[in-house]
């Protein structure tokens, strides 16, 4: 039972607060008592004196009628009998008749003690006659010891039964809560809520508070343990995650730590130690301040970390460290804000990536090859120029765009690597010529620029150029044989013939360009009509992109006739392009541009089409003419290849030998081998090669031999000429005379008269084109035409 | 006694219905009292005062017991039969300080009485009453 008195216990508090209750209830109660225990007895006492009066009052009026002291004292005496009462006095209007008071007791002077009774004493004949009054003085000890008993009465008994009240509040208090709680409290000593263990419920408080309690103690503990439960495993995990950060901290190539606001360095892994060449973080004595590093530019670091704490957005910086006994190390850094006050930082070692991109940036400013610089510096330092001359106003400076002239079959003819050489000793030669402060670069394969600087006066310029040719000039030595190289040379002047670096270039070249029209081997001046011509081709090249998309092209056909059975054997194609402002353009105004943007492959695909198209609507009509189509060296080999002509043929049912295809010397110089190739690639079709314009260029006989050709056309400028007797005729006769001993056919072009039609005939030459024919025409008026032409050869001897 | 009682009663019942008019109190007429008061005929004859108003001692004096006039009298006086103030009386009996009214032994030894004993004063029919006695108080009818 020890244990249910614990000091400050419930049981204890509940003992003494009861018991305090109680003495307060039981001295309010018996206050209460005492006060209406002494008014009971004195109203009982007054009670009963009265009733003590009525039994005298007959004998008390006699005596008091009559005056009788007498009979009065004999009436007072027998009052004074009674216990309670302590004196007696009977008064007759004034006078006293008697006056009796028990004998031990002192006699009351004054006041009228509590409790006195006076009564009027009536006439016994005349009741409303009052004769005098009797005083009755009780005895306060008597009612005093009433009282007492009394209170002693109640407060005993309130005594027990407050005392049974507060012995089975206790009893109840052990039964109901004590002892449960106590019990329980013992449970829980013993309990392990992680073994599984929980509160009984104590027998009885299934319903009760008590019970409630045990089940919550019971639902608490299982959330305890769950809880515990979890944070275990969190803490595991965590533990786990540290270990593998650590790790990764610790064996990462990349620096990596923590800033702080300040700039000072709060950790950091070995590899940054490493970068840093300092000690690591936990020998590393001091404070380390990220800014206080030998960094190239510390102010560059410092805005850094001090812009990432203003944007709270992570920033990045290549910032070079400058180590005394070793190569200077770039550090690319990385930081990141990871709260208020913290950075993390990331530091990586780009050294080698800087040196890379400044090896990269040298390449690119130089050409490998000469060591001179590139286009690309070139323009750099025009800029740099021009703005020079904008911010200081003086001399402007003289831009030449040197061409050196058939370099390409130069270098065919000795080999690439001796051209490499030659280009090589060109740049020397130029470096040797100018001086220190002008700027020389080679622009792509045999072009070079150079910058005279201050130099502006035509005349100085004249000396200049002059001094470069004739360097240029002398015999280069090749493997012991002397090599002529001649150059073209364009000539802009700053600031007059163009305002930036890029139309000075592109003025220069114009500029070389027209030199080079003109023979080569000379120099020109920029003039702005070379420009506005420029300017022109360029509108133009716009013009038939735009052809290009919406099929502004169209064939033309002149007849070609048979002149030993006088029919018309086929045509040649030959394209227009029907311009919507300027009408209908001949080729030789647009082809040349044509060949240079590339078109040319395009528009190469649809005329092989269109001719594909026209032979098949041809050979559907019953027509057995064959259609010459005109290929550019630009097509060969790639723009055209023998595979598109097949497939053409195939798709529109066309047979290979209808369909022939003419091209010039020019292909035959440009790449021989591909050229070779790609004819006999189309020879193989069965399409039959036409060599066109012979005999206005080289009209090498080795060619003939070489190439697989089947016939020549004979320029129209020879068959014009054709008189009986001289020279081209002769030249016509002899080339048709040669072409028949090689096994070829021959065109004769330009046929524009009935004579000229009969010498070809009597030459011997097999076919006829010119206007004498036909002028070329559109497909829908061939048919008609051809007919028309058959009619009229077949007439002998026609009179035009 | 008991032969003189029932005489006196018939005779009571004989005068009682011959004349039953209320007494009068009187005087002898040379008393020189003149009037009185109800009460003060109450206190004179109900033993509290022995005295007249003028201060001279009063004797009353009743008729012989069994006399309808004395029952009447009390009965008009006090309002109380003959047995409660024989009662009132015999309680003041032995304390000696009141004494009950002169016994008259007859009618005509009250008028003798009261013409011969000094402050004598009786009560009599009105009928009974001369010039030597003087009416002090009357009942109201």
């Amino acid at each position: 039972m020890r244990h249910l008195f614990i000091r400050d216990g419930i049981l204890l508090r509940s003992i003494l607060v009861t018991i305090l209750a109680f003495v307060l209830v039981g001295i309010a109660t018996v206050a209460y008592t005492m006060q209406i225990a002494r008014e009971q007895a004195e109203q009982q006492s007054r009670v009963r004196l009265e009733q003590l009066l009525d039994t005298v009052q007959s004998t008390l009026r006699v005596a008091c009628f009559v005056k009788d002291r007498e009979l009065a004292r004999e009436v007072a005496s027998g009052l004074l009998s009674n216990t309670e009462v302590l004196r007696v006095t009977i008064h007759e209007n004034g006078q006293i008749l008697a006056d009796v008071q028990r004998g031990n007791a002192s006699p009351i002077s004054g006041n009228e003690p509590r409790g006195s009774l006076m009564r009027t004493i009536h006439s016994p004949f005349i009741e409303s006659d009052v004769i005098g009054r009797i005083h009755l003085t009780p005895d306060p000890a008597v009612i005093e010891g009433r009282i007492r008993d009394d209170i002693i009465d109640r407060t005993l008994q309130l005594a027990w039964q407050l005392a049974l009240i507060a012995g089975a509040m206790v009893v109840t208090l052990l039964a109901f809560i004590i002892h449960p709680i106590s019990a329980m409290s013992r449970n829980l000593h013993r309990m392990d809520p992680t073994a599984g263990d929980r509160l009984p419920v104590p027998p009885g408080h299934g319903n009760t508070e008590i019970g409630r309690l045990a089940g919550d103690v019971n639902a608490l503990a299982t959330r305890l343990v769950q809880a515990l439960e979890e944070e275990h495993a969190l803490r595991l995990r965590g533990e786990l995650d540290e270990q593998k950060y650590h790790a990764i901290f610790n064996n990462a190539e990349s620096g990596i730590f923590i800033v702080e606001r300040g700039g000072r360095i709060a950790s950091w892994n070995p590899a940054l130690a490493r970068l840093l060449g300092i000690a690591g973080a936990e020998e590393f004595a001091g404070e380390l301040q990220l800014t206080a590093l030998s960094w190239e530019k510390p102010e560059a670091v410092g805005e850094l970390i001090a812009g990432v704490f203003a944007t709270k957005m992570p920033a990045t910086l290549d910032a070079l460290l400058l180590r005394p006994a070793h190569a200077h190390r770039w550090l690319n850094l990385v930081l990141s804000p990871v709260g208020n006050d913290i950075l993390q930082g990331v530091a990586h070692d780009v050294s080698a990536l800087k040196e890379a991109e400044a090896a990269a940036r040298r390449q690119a400013m130089t050409d490998p090859l000469t060591g001179l610089a590139n286009r690309a510096s070139l323009e750099q330092q025009l800029q740099s120029r021009i703005r020079q001359h904008h911010q200081h106003p003086g001399s402007g400076f003289t831009l030449l765009h040197v061409d050196l002239d058939k370099f390409r079959l130069i270098t065919e003819g000795v080999g690439v690597p001796a051209g490499d050489e030659i280009l090589r000793a060109i740049a020397g030669r130029l470096s040797a010529t100018v001086k220190s402060n002008d700027t020389l670069a080679r622009l792509s394969a045999d072009i070079f620029a150079v910058m005279l600087q201050n130099l502006n006066d035509d005349e100085t310029i004249d000396k200049v150029i002059e001094r470069l040719t004739g360097s240029l000039r002398q015999p280069y030595l090749i493997d012991g044989s002397p090599i002529q190289l001649t150059a073209s040379i364009g000539i802009t002047l700053f600031p007059s013939d163009g305002s930036d670096a890029p139309s000075l270039l592109r003025h220069a070249e114009l500029a070389c360009d027209k030199a080079k029209a003109s023979g080569g081997n000379q120099s020109a001046f920029f003039d702005p009509t070379l420009a506005e011509a420029a300017e022109q081709r360029r509108h133009m090249e716009n013009d038939l992109r735009q052809a290009v998309r919406e099929q502004q092209f169209v064939l033309y056909y002149q007849p070609i006739a048979e002149l030993a059975n006088h029919r018309v054997a086929g045509a040649e194609a030959l394209i227009r392009w029907r311009h919507p402002e300027r009408g209908l353009i001949p080729p030789d105004h647009f082809i040349p541009i044509v060949e240079q943007s590339g078109l040319i492959n395009e528009i190469g695909l649809w005329v092989l089409e269109t001719a594909c198209a026209q032979l098949a609507a041809w050979q559907a009509a019953g027509s057995t003419h064959y259609l010459s189509i005109n290929v550019s060296g630009r097509q060969i080999p790639h723009g055209l290849p023998p595979a598109a002509i097949a497939d053409a043929l195939a798709r529109h049912g066309v047979e290979p030998g209808r369909l022939a295809v003419e091209i010039t010397e020019g292909i035959l110089l440009n790449n021989i081998s591909e050229a070779q190739s790609w004819l006999h690639a189309v020879q193989q079709l069965g399409i039959p090669v036409y060599l066109d314009d012979f005999g206005t260029g080289y009209s090498s006989l080795s060619y003939l031999k070489r190439f697989p050709l089947d016939t020549l056309k004979i320029d129209r400028a020879f068959v014009q000429d054709m008189q009986p007797g001289n020279s081209e005729h002769s030249l016509v006769e002899a080339i048709i005379a040669m072409a028949r001993s090689l096994g070829l056919k021959v065109v004769a072009e330009g046929v524009e008269n009935a004579a000229q039609m009969k010498m070809l005939g009597a030459m011997g030459c097999h076919y006829g084109q010119g206007y004498f024919l036909s002028r070329p025409m559109p497909a829908d008026e061939f048919a008609e035409s051809a007919k028309d032409i058959d009619r009229r050869l077949a007439m002998p001897d026609d009179g035009r | 006694m008991r032969p003189a009682t029932c005489a006196l009663l018939i005779l009571a019942l004989l005068t009682g219905s011959g004349a039953q008019a209320d007494p009068v109190v009187v005087v002898p007429a040379r008393l020189g009292v003149e009037k009185l008061s109800h009460e003060e005929v109450t206190n004179i004859f109900m033993g509290r005062f022995r005295a007249l108003p003028s201060g001279a001692p009063a004797l009353p004096i009743d008729q012989p017991p069994g006399s309808p006039l004395r029952t009447l009298f009390y009965q008009r006086l006090v309002n109380k039969d003959q047995a409660s103030i024989n009662a009132y009386w015999s309680r003041l009996h032995f304390s000696g300080k009141a004494t009950p009214p002169l016994q008259a032994s007859s009618e005509t030894q009250v008028i003798q009485q009261l013409l011969t004993r000094p402050g004598a004063i009786a009560y009599l029919e009105r009928s009974q009453v001369d010039a030597r006695l003087r009416i002090v108080f009357e009942f109201p009818p």
